[in-house]
């Protein structure tokens, strides 16, 4: 009987597939027929319920998972033969297991809320199927890479999101901003991918000796064959060739992860609507690295170079992408770089061996940020689709639900004790603290575990800034804007290229190529269906509530951000229940009671030193931001402090790799040019040369005159006859 | 088996000229027949020049079927000595048609041009 409800798993993955096909093939018919109020509904509607439907089988698959015995709780269901080479199968199989339902339920339940969301924060979008199909898509893609047990079957999932996001932040691909915001996120993807591929090749290539023989389980690629084996595929190598291996997987990790230096793409990929934003860019896609390092944790635990590795670049991550967030004014980009800070650190704890903590902040980081930028969302859109923070201002007073559950998101990143983010958090600590990794006799656990609470007393600073500069800080700053005169203070956000409101801007032309629209075409597109107009944000404007279909979503991921962290560790005992799927668990099967869990925490000063920092973080900011705007953050960028000046612009990052990749993109460009040029043309064009100068030589032989074709036929006959004699001669014994 | 080859009214001729004349015969007249090829000019002069050439060759054939190899006539006296002959018949039929064909393709030429000089069509030349 439960047999059968695993089998059902495939529905959880065909619900997404069949809304991207429905809306893909029937929206535009329906909004057509139906009106565009009424047939966004219906479309809305469409899009929302697979994933809603989607949850609830998995739910109940999990909880199905859960009452079985722990080694029992890996369950696969194979579609279909896939790919078959030699004593190699590859079937597409699914893989229900603790690590791979967990991820479901993240995907599937804050996709569901960000869906519904989107359907009230899209109301007004012409291209309203064509949203939807991509995050459909998104979602059945996502799902292929956690469901599937394979690596090979992980891959398509990774491409899989890697377009959806590429199709979602040019979502707006007028803008050419957008445009090339998506081709940067595509194309630093790439890099990743480049890595991912070279890593799941030398895994395969290491498998394919250790366990690749004929007449053994031909599936040696599956999870359920791979990584039991892990210690006997490594045994068999040098060590070099695992941390290889590993380090190369990591690199696909940093790309879709967004560790540095890779991270360069999730702040551009702002540029997308905000649901994208909250789904893609903060709770689910960006933590596929995470997962990754998860199921091969097997491999991971074998190579401490690796871990060393990891461990390192997450700690450098999580702190520039919080020292950058203080120079940002944009308030999405101040949540993009949170959340490159924030996987800095999920890394941090993958990187010291606590793979399950990693996953943790996975969770917990997917309730908070998706809140966080759900809210930034509805700021947004009440705020006529300007994003600069020093507009806004005691926001709360006109967003009492928006600003409430923000604010609660606030506490939650910013570690509040016993809200999801601080046990996460928390949990990181004390992994990195006590880690025995080191490496050259480098402490890395220790090193990185200073750098994480440097990073969370900077966590809670940023966030209270930004909070404060939002829903605080005494005064309406967007009263200051002059009704008419907002030409002259757009100048001054020459850095904020990506503005969200470019879908609705009236004079907003086509392209200079006339690749997508000409002026009349675009006209009657915008008179066919026209948009509510957008008027700019200025003094005159009154900031509104947003509709439910908004702040539903706002108050369940809330509820989540408060006891998220707590039902995870007391609840599900997270630890144990991901050991059941195979990722390793160091120490695993202590189990903490709540109480129990309070009285260690008072005992242990990572908990004081942790709780100091959130208590600094809202504190300094409430002395910093808490009154007004002061004048070194503030409208006038010439006087900010040198370090903030140098923080808005990535430090120079983000233009050095820019900047140096397309360079040295053009430099090896010229130089294999050259080498095209000189050495390539040259055995070509030699090649042509020497048969036309050699055909021009023996051209002469052809004078027209017959005779003396006639003579050279006669004289190569009597040579041939006579060299047939001779050799008659000497075969018959040389005349004797 | 009878030698019907010996029975014509002149094979005696054959018992007193040696086989090697008849070679010699069939040499000298190849070699004038390709010098002939060579420095003549007018194509038909040209044709008949090669009409010797194989009827020198024509010759030789008739002469090794008549001077039978003595290994293989004693074997098949008769398939040795027709074979000889048969082949000359061959030759003839081709150089018959050879003839009908060129002599087409000089006239043609004729007609293009007014003239048949083989020097002066040297269009081919490279």
């Amino acid at each position: 009987m439960e047999q059968e409800l695993f089998k059902n798993i495939w529905w959880v993955l065909a619900l997404p597939v069949f809304g991207f096909l429905i809306q893909a093939f029937t929206g535009k018919i329906i909004i057509d027929n139906l009106g565009a109020k009424i047939g966004r509904r219906v479309m809305g509607a469409l899009a929302v319920l697979p994933i809603v439907l989607s949850f609830g089988l998995a739910s109940q698959i999990t909880i199905a998972l859960a009452k079985l015995p722990e080694e029992g709780r890996t369950q696969i269901l194979t579609l279909f033969e896939w790919i078959t080479v030699g004593n190699l199968s590859i079937p597409f199989e699914l893989r229900v297991d603790a690590l791979s339902m967990t991820m479901v339920l993240i995907i599937t339940g804050i996709g569901s809320l960000i869906h519904l969301y989107a359907t009230g924060y899209m109301a007004e979008e012409p291209d309203f199927p064509r949203f939807f199909t991509y995050l459909n898509l998104f979602v059945a893609a996502m799902l292929i890479l956690v469901l599937g047990n394979n690596l090979a079957l992980l891959f398509v999932g990774w491409e899989g999101v890697g377009v959806c996001s590429y199709l979602l932040i040019g979502f707006w691909y007028k803008d050419k901003a957008n445009s090339f915001a998506s081709n940067k996120a595509f194309i630093v993807n790439r890099v990743g991918d480049w890595g991912l591929t070279l890593g799941m090749f030398t895994l395969a290539f290491m498998a394919a000796i250790a366990l690749g023989k004929d007449g053994v389980e031909p599936r040696w690629l599956s999870y359920d064959v791979l990584l039991p084996n892990a210690a006997a595929i490594a045994s068999r190598f040098d060590p070099w060739m695992l941390t290889a291996a590993c380090i190369l997987l990591f690199i696909g990790a940093m790309g879709k992860s967004a560790q540095f230096p890779l991270y360069i793409w999730l702040p551009d990929a702002m540029a997308g609507p905000t649901p994208v934003s909250a789904l893609i860019h903060a709770a689910t896609m960006v933590t596929s690295g995470v997962f990754l390092l998860n199921r091969m944790s097997p491999f991971f635990a074998l190579s401490p170079t690796a871990g060393a590795v990891v461990a390192i670049f997450g700690a450098i991550t999580a702190l520039l992408g919080a020292l950058i967030a203080f120079g940002q004014t944009d308030i999405k980009k101040v949540l993009a770089f949170s959340t490159v800070s924030q996987l800095g650190y999920m890394f941090i704890a993958c990187g010291v061996g606590a793979y399950w903590v990693g996953l943790f902040h996975v969770a917990t980081h997917a309730f908070f940020k998706a809140l966080l930028f759900l809210g930034s969302g509805a700021v947004i859109h009440a705020m006529s689709h300007n994003q600069d923070m020093r507009n806004y201002g005691k926001l709360l007073k006109y967003l009492p639900i928006t600003g409430s559950t923000m604010l609660v998101g606030w506490m939650a990143i910013a570690g509040l004790p016993f809200l999801s983010g601080a046990f996460s958090k928390e949990e990181i600590l004390i992994n990195a603290n006590g880690s025995p990794l080191t490496w050259y006799n480098i402490p890395i656990g220790t090193a990185v575990f200073w750098v994480a609470l440097i990073v969370a007393g900077l966590t809670a600073l940023y966030m209270s800034r930004m909070t404060y500069m939002t829903f605080f800080s005494g005064q309406e700053r967007w009263r200051l804007i002059p009704a008419h005169g907002h030409a002259d203070h757009h100048d001054e956000h020459h850095h904020d290229v990506h503005h969200e409101d470019n879908a609705h801007d009236d004079h907003h032309g086509p392209d200079v190529h006339n690749f997508f629209y000409t002026d009349a075409e675009m006209e009657a597109r915008a008179l066919a269906t026209p948009y509510e107009h957008h008027h700019d944000l200025d003094e005159n404007h009154e900031p509104h509530e947003v509709p439910p279909s908004m702040y539903i979503p706002l108050i369940a991921l809330a509820f989540m951000s408060i006891i998220g962290g707590g039902w995870l560790f007391f609840g599900v005992n997270l630890s144990g229940w991901l050991h059941s799927a195979g990722v390793v668990v160091h120490e695993h099967g202590h189990h903490y009671s709540p109480m129990e869990f309070v009285k260690h925490s008072f005992e242990n000063w990572i908990f004081y030193a942790a709780t100091g920092m959130f208590l600094f973080g809202i504190g300094y900011g409430w002395f910093r931001y808490g009154k007004s705007l002061p004048e070194h953050d503030g409208m006038d960028t010439s006087k900010w402090h040198g370090w903030r000046k140098a923080a808005a612009n990535h430090f120079g990052i983000d233009n050095a790799f820019t900047q140096g990749s397309i360079k040295g993109g053009s430099l090896l460009g010229q130089l294999s040019w050259g080498f095209d040029r000189i050495i390539v043309d040259g055995i070509v064009n030699a090649t042509g040369l020497i048969s036309k100068e050699l055909g021009k030589l023996i051209s002469g032989a052809q004078n027209g005159y017959v005779r003396s074709y006639a003579l050279i036929m006669q004289l190569g006959i009597a040579a041939l006859i006579i060299y047939f004699m001779y050799q008659m001669y000497t075969v018959s014994g040389g005349g004797n | 088996m009878p030698n019907i080859l010996i029975q014509f009214p002149m094979a005696a001729v054959f018992n007193e000229i040696p086989l090697s004349w008849f070679l010699t015969l069939s040499l000298i007249m190849f070699a004038l027949g390709s010098l002939g090829v060579m420095i003549r000019k007018n194509p038909v002069v040209v044709f008949m020049c090669i009409e010797l050439m194989l009827n020198a060759v024509n010759l030789s054939f008739l002469s090794f079927a008549a001077y039978p190899n003595a290994a293989v006539a004693s074997q098949d006296p008769v398939q040795s000595a027709m074979s000889g002959q048969a082949m000359v018949m061959i030759v003839m039929a081709i150089a018959a048609a050879e003839v009908a064909v060129g002599l087409g393709i000089i006239m043609s030429i004729f007609r293009y041009r007014n003239q048949v000089d083989v020097d002066e069509m040297n269009t081919m030349r490279g």
